[in-house]
């Protein structure tokens, strides 16, 4: 379970405070959309889950199967089962995606005390999950992200999370930029992943990515507030009426 | 490059007045004076030498307030000039070559041609594969007591150094050998010569040496020259080492240079290429951990249409001071020249990119793009980068760029948030950056002979 309490944030070298105390539980097994405008704190929520240096928690505690996460190192919260989808994924240029996520893998694996993968396994394992996701071989052999079209990227994305089996998978805007079919090869990778032992954090601007990952709640970010929460038909309310109903609340 | 008369006779005068010897470069016009009568070469080397240290005693080691050697000053990175190095016992060996080269550039299949401490000593394997047919080589002792071999004649008494390049003029003033290659005309090399340059002394040395080889029209050849010591020896060398390269029309050729040994080695290299026509060269430098290296690259194309690749990896921690100069001196139309040389720079490590291309008035249609680029592990490593274009043709596409920048935090949380360690990040994307030049070199197995090298030293500079 995810348990996020008062979470304040401010970014380092900034006086504001962006995140303004969040509090926010996801239980295994469920999926939870948070909504809201641009600028509202999305992402910020997101990287401070995933521990990025610069997003400077003040208050408040993340925790994850009952432990914080604060004090954790970003490979240390992987390993923990936390997974970040990025909503800008970068680009390393002279690393093959293939070695990349063999090494990822393998640094898990040793982290959690499992047994890494042989190299016919890890193929086959890659392979399968690769082509559920429409992605081609030679893609796996270019180096990560480089020169990969927006969607690419998303499907990339989806990919290392299939591949790395995390437990709490939180996907910034993964549906941003791509066409519909996109949307649905991305969605159904990862509706796959939903599980009884899985915590879903599903950040998305639109509405339309939740007509394919279902979620069990729904929760408006705005101003670095939950402004309200409700149940999947809060994400059909709010594609009518748009944002401006929360943007007085936050202030 | 070559300074006229009245230019060196100003270089002179100015000298004169404006300093005293150092310790070290009394100590070399000393030396030369006692090592003189045994170095190898009948009168017409003698001459040669007595010019070159002539020469050198007029302008004595080159300072910062010569231009080309602004950031590199030789007056306070040598302090004590080293002993010319003597003969070595050693046995040389697979094991030795291992011990120098360490396995993964041992293991690249090649001819090697063997110097210990300045002197040819042996071809390996003696017996069973060859390079082909289609080459000659001599130990350059051996050529220097040969009146009649006229190209390598020309090659040798063009450039003796004097007052316009210490580094030459030490070099000639105390050769003690080297290698002098030639590839026959049309001639295809089935594998790389590799000229082994290792140290074995027991206390700092002295070393000259200097390689010439021509490539005749036509012929394809790589040629890899390693500058290295052994572990178990001093670790202190200073050497001088010059390559004179020509290419005849449509030949080519491929030069890889590894330098090591650490922050005790001081390595004064000067390369001058020559490109025919047609003719294609491309040239790699990687120096991973050298106390102080200075690699002088002139290129001249004779010829037109001639293509030339020149790149390199600089890898410097500790106080290491790696300078890169080239001067690429298009003159014929119709050539293409590529640089790339990039460094990574840990602790207060130092790395000088000048790169110098002139386009003269009749070179039009070249094409030239150079590019710099800079890693910088720490707050107090350094990169000094002076790219250069003068270009008098007006027909002409040349650029170049340059950069300094540290690892990127953003990538290496990416890599972190996948559950890889900091160090392994770190590493992955040093690797990264140095892959792209990396990559110009062509051949797999030496590619990946120096990537293993690259990432060992890597190794040390990530463990932290
Ligand atoms: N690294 C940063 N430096 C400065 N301001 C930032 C940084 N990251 C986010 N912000 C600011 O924080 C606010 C929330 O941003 P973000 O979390 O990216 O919102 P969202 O993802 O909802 O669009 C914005 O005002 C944004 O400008
Ligand atoms: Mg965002």
């Amino acid at each position: 379970m995810l348990e996020i309490r008062d979470l304040t944030v401010r970014i380092a070298d900034e006086d504001k405070e962006i995140l303004k105390g969040i509090t926010l539980t996801v239980p295994k097994g469920e999926v939870h959309a948070i909504m809201g405008p641009n600028g509202s704190g999305k992402s910020t929520l997101a990287y401070a889950i995933a521990g990025r240096d610069g997003y400077e928690v003040t208050g408040g505690d993340i925790r994850w199967d009952g432990q914080s996460l604060l004090e954790m190192e970003p490979d240390e919260r992987a390993a923990a089962g936390v997974f970040l989808g990025f909503q800008y994924p970068l680009e390393i240029p002279g690393v093959a995606t293939m070695t990349f996520l063999r090494s990822a893998l393998n640094a898990l694996k040793k982290k959690r005390g499992q047994v890494e993968l042989t190299t016919p396994e890890f193929l086959k394992l890659i392979r399968a999950k690769a082509a559920e996701l429409g992605i081609k071989d030679d893609m796996l052999k270019r180096p990560l992200n480089v020169g990969f079209s927006g969607g690419e990227k998303k499907r990339m994305e989806v990919l290392q999370m299939s591949m790395l089996d995390p437990h709490l998978c939180v996907l910034d805007e993964t549906d941003s930029g791509l066409d519909i079919d996109a949307i649905r090869i991305v969605a159904e990778g990862t509706n796959r992943m939903r599980g009884p032992d899985r915590s879903m954090l599903v950040i998305t601007h639109y509405q339309r990515l939740l007509d394919y990952i279902v979620p069990d709640k729904v929760h408006v970010l705005s101003g670095g507030r939950i402004v309200k929460t409700g149940g999947k038909e809060l994400a059909l309310e709010l594609e009518k009426s748009g944002y401006a109903e929360f943007a007085g609340k936050a202030a | 490059m070559m300074a006229s008369f009245s230019e060196a006779g100003r270089v002179g005068n100015e000298m004169s007045v404006a300093v005293t010897r150092t310790e070290a470069e009394e100590q070399l016009v000393r030396q030369f004076a006692k090592v003189a009568p045994e170095l190898p070469g009948g009168a017409r080397v003698a001459e040669l030498r007595s010019k070159a240290i002539a020469g050198f005693a007029l302008t004595g080691l080159p300072h910062r307030r010569i231009e080309d050697w602004k950031y590199t000053d030789l007056r306070t990175g040598i302090k004590a000039a080293y002993p010319p190095a003597v003969c070595s016992q050693a046995k040389v060996d697979e094991a030795l070559i291992r011990a120098a080269l360490g396995t993964a550039l041992a293991g690249v299949p090649c001819i090697a041609l063997v110097m210990l401490n300045g002197r040819y000593v042996a071809k390996m394997p003696p017996r069973g594969q060859e390079a082909g047919t289609g080459w000659e080589f001599r130990s350059l002792a051996a050529a220097m007591g040969e009146p009649d071999r006229s190209w390598f004649w020309q090659n040798f008494e063009r450039d003796v150094g004097g007052s316009e390049s210490a580094v030459q003029a030490l070099n000639t003033a105390f050769l003690t050998d080297g290698i002098v290659l030639k590839v026959r005309e049309g001639a295809r090399l089935e594998l790389p010569i590799h000229v082994i340059s290792i140290t074995d002394a027991k206390s700092p040395v002295a070393l000259a040496t200097r390689t010439i080889i021509r490539i005749e029209p036509g012929a394809h050849a790589t040629v890899i020259e390693s500058h290295v010591g052994i572990s178990h020896a001093s670790t202190a060398r200073q050497a001088t080492a010059v390559t004179e390269i020509s290419l005849g029309e449509a030949a080519e050729a491929r030069h890889i240079q590894y330098l090591s040994g650490g922050a005790d080695v001081v390595h004064l290299g000067r390369w001058h290429v020559s490109l025919g026509k047609d003719a294609v060269y491309r040239g790699f430098q990687l120096t991973a951990g050298v106390g102080l290296a200075r690699n002088e690259t002139h290129i001249q194309f004779t010829g037109p249409d001639a293509k030339l690749d020149l790149s390199g990896l600089m890898l410097g921690r500790g106080k290491d001071h790696i300078d890169t100069t080239l001067v690429v001196n298009h003159t014929t139309t119709g050539c293409e020249g590529r640089e790339l040389f990039k460094a990574v720079l840990d602790d207060r490590a130092r790395a000088v990119f000048q790169g110098k291309v002139i386009v003269a008035p009749e070179a039009q249609k070249t094409d030239g793009k150079q590019m710099a680029q800079a890693l910088m592990l720490s707050e107090d490593a350094e990169f000094d980068s002076k790219p250069e274009l003068e270009i008098y043709a007006d027909d002409v596409a040349c650029g170049h760029g340059s950069t300094a920048a540290e690892l990127d935090e953003d990538m290496l949380f990416y890599l972190r948030s996948r559950g890889i360690p900091l160090a392994d990040a770190r590493a992955m994307l040093i690797e990264s950056f140095a892959t792209e030049a990396l990559e110009k070199i062509e051949d797999e197995t030496l590619r990946e002979a120096a990537r293993a090298i690259a990432v060992a030293w890597l190794g040390g500079a990530t463990a932290r």
